[in-house]
């Protein structure tokens, strides 16, 4: 799933130099690879999403 | 044209970001070090760079307030993910980490750091940039700009070819312990562990209630050990009137006689040698420094005069019998009373195999100037652990998990000790005397080998919260108030 996230940031940032008449498709990109980095994270943390110390 | 020398600045970080850490990470520590990140640093690279791409966003089109938000938002959860994801280490000792450090940090330390950077990056920016900076249509970057932006994307097609060795294409995704980096096909694992069920929780480990000896089953029949011998109750008498709270752990001083008893008001008081006259007390307050909230659950005498009151976190009071205290300079320490108490130390004690469990008894040995605990079970950890803390710096000193000694054997497979419930402590001639308010069970554990050499059924217990030695009987303090007495 990381290397697709990366392959879409390489995609937008390719857009936003060579293409900036796409700049609405690019941030869409961005919105996504966004979630996609929370949604990953939480993945991988969810068995604790709070950091695990005393409170 | 006014904010241009902005954009020459953003530009500016642009390179340096897309340099290190985004580029250094992956060509540098990945393809010439073979550092691999794991599934959580993954996320976190990836936030840098979509940070760094806002950047290019704003280079490119000028400061869209959704530009410059989305970033901040990364950044807030970047700061988050470095935060979650350092936790996991930060405790552990001196030098201990995951993976490798960049210099003197572990990457994923660095990661929150660099987050913390970017919001006061874009703060400064901000309150730099003239009003009437963003225009409908796409600006030039120019070639400081468009250098920036290259640079970003070389370091992203460097991550893009780690990605794709170390996690594979979708839906395998990063490892909780990657292998390292290598351009060799045959190396690379693929892996989808992070996708098999686990349970969701805010606080993992620590999500867990209080214990609570509600609901213990007190029949001594019914616990782990097989053939208990039984001990009968003898003679009967109730702890003087007068205090504040309920009992919740009572100690006597050999020497002396007199007992010290803490209630679950957080008073610590002296009695006389037949329990019946309360000779002086304080109440602690609980909220100064140390946190002593929660209740006291223990209490030891360390010498004639001294004495350590404990709460269920293991933290604890030293209090010394002072006939002349001083009022004013006991006010901090005590909500009430306190006029021939001094408070001569707050602390903590810190256990290993027993972190994650409280406990309800604490015990004084003298031979080894040394105070003992004993955890209780809860409802996600159950473990049944000594611990031993030396006397001169309240340090732990030894933890060990008690084993069986001969002669003693368990009901069934599975049941444990497990599934005591200790809240009365007391060592005597080399042995610690551990009363469970679960099962009513008084064990003997003998601490040079640390085997449970004796175990006797208590009959007529109700929620035994102390005990104490006589030469001729234990006796047990009732949460009631009431003091059982049962012959040795």
């Amino acid at each position: 799933m990381e290397f697709l996230n990366f392959v879409l940031i390489f995609a937008t940032g390719v857009l936003v130099l060579r293409r900036p008449d796409k700049e609405a498709l690019a941030f869409r990109l961005l919105l996504f690879c966004a979630a996609l980095t929370v949604f990953l994270f939480f993945v991988g943390s969810r068995t604790s999403v709070l950091p695990p110390f005393n409170y | 044209m006014r904010n241009e020398p902005l954009y020459r600045l953003l530009a500016v970080l642009l390179l340096l970001v897309s340099i290190a850490p985004i580029g250094v990470a992956a060509w540098w520590l990945g393809f010439v070090h073979g550092e691999s990140p794991c599934v959580l640093c993954w996320q976190q690279r990836t936030a840098m760079t979509l940070v760094a791409l806002c950047c290019a966003f704003i280079l490119r089109f000028g400061p869209r307030p959704r530009y410059v938000g989305l970033a901040l938002l990364i950044s807030a959860h970047g700061i988050y993910m470095g935060v979650r994801h350092s936790a996991l280490h930060w405790a552990r000792d001196v030098g201990q980490g995951f993976a490798g450090e960049f210099i003197g940090a572990h990457t994923y330390t660095w990661s929150a750091f660099i987050f913390w950077t970017f919001v006061v990056a874009i703060g400064l920016l901000l309150m730099a940039m003239r009003d009437g900076a963003t225009g409908a249509e796409p600006r030039d970057p120019g070639p400081l700009g468009r250098l920036a932006i290259g640079v970003f994307l070389a370091a992203v097609a460097g991550n893009v070819v780690q990605a794709f060795a170390s996690t594979g294409p979708p839906p395998y995704m990063g490892q909780s312990d990657p292998v390292r980096f290598s351009f060799d096909p045959k190396t690379w694992v693929w892996s989808l562990e992070e996708w098999e069920p686990a349970a969701i929780s805010l606080r993992g480990r620590y999500a867990f209630a209080s214990p609570s000896i509600d609901g213990l089953d007190a029949d001594p029949a019914r616990g782990p050990l097989r053939g208990l011998a039984r001990v009968a109750a003898g003679s009967r008498t109730r702890i003087a009137a007068g205090l504040d709270g309920t009992p919740a752990d009572f100690a006597r001083d050999p020497a002396s006689g007199r007992f010290a008893v803490v209630t679950s008001r957080h008073q610590v008081a002296v009695l006389d040698t037949g329990l019946a006259r309360i000779e002086h007390s304080a109440r602690l307050d609980p909220g100064y420094s140390v946190d002593l909230g929660r209740g006291l659950v223990g209490v030891a005498w360390v010498d004639a005069a001294t004495l350590v009151a404990l709460n269920e976190s293991k933290s604890f009071a030293t209090l010394g019998e002072a006939p002349r205290a001083d009022p004013a300079k006991n006010w901090r320490h005590f909500l009430a009373g306190g006029e021939r108490f001094e408070e001569r130390s707050r602390g903590r004690f810190a256990t290993v195999r027993a972190r994650m469990n409280h406990v309800a008894a604490l015990a004084f040995d003298p031979a080894r100037p040394s105070l003992l605990t004993v955890s209780v079970p809860n409802a996600r950890h159950r473990r049944l652990v000594v611990s031993r803390f030396e006397r001169s710096d309240m340090t732990l000193a030894e933890e060990f998990v008690p084993a069986l000694g001969p002669g003693l054997a368990l009901v069934s497979e599975g049941r444990s000790l497990d599934e005591y419930y200790v809240t009365g402590l007391v060592v005597e001639h080399g042995r610690l005397h551990a009363l469970s308010v679960a099962f009513s069970t008084l064990l003997e554990i003998d601490l040079v080998t640390h085997e449970v050499v004796a175990a006797r059924g208590l009959d007529g217990l109700s929620r035994p919260v102390g005990l104490a030695l006589r030469d001729d009987a234990w006796l047990v303090l009732q949460e009631n108030g009431a003091v059982v007495a049962y012959p040795r």
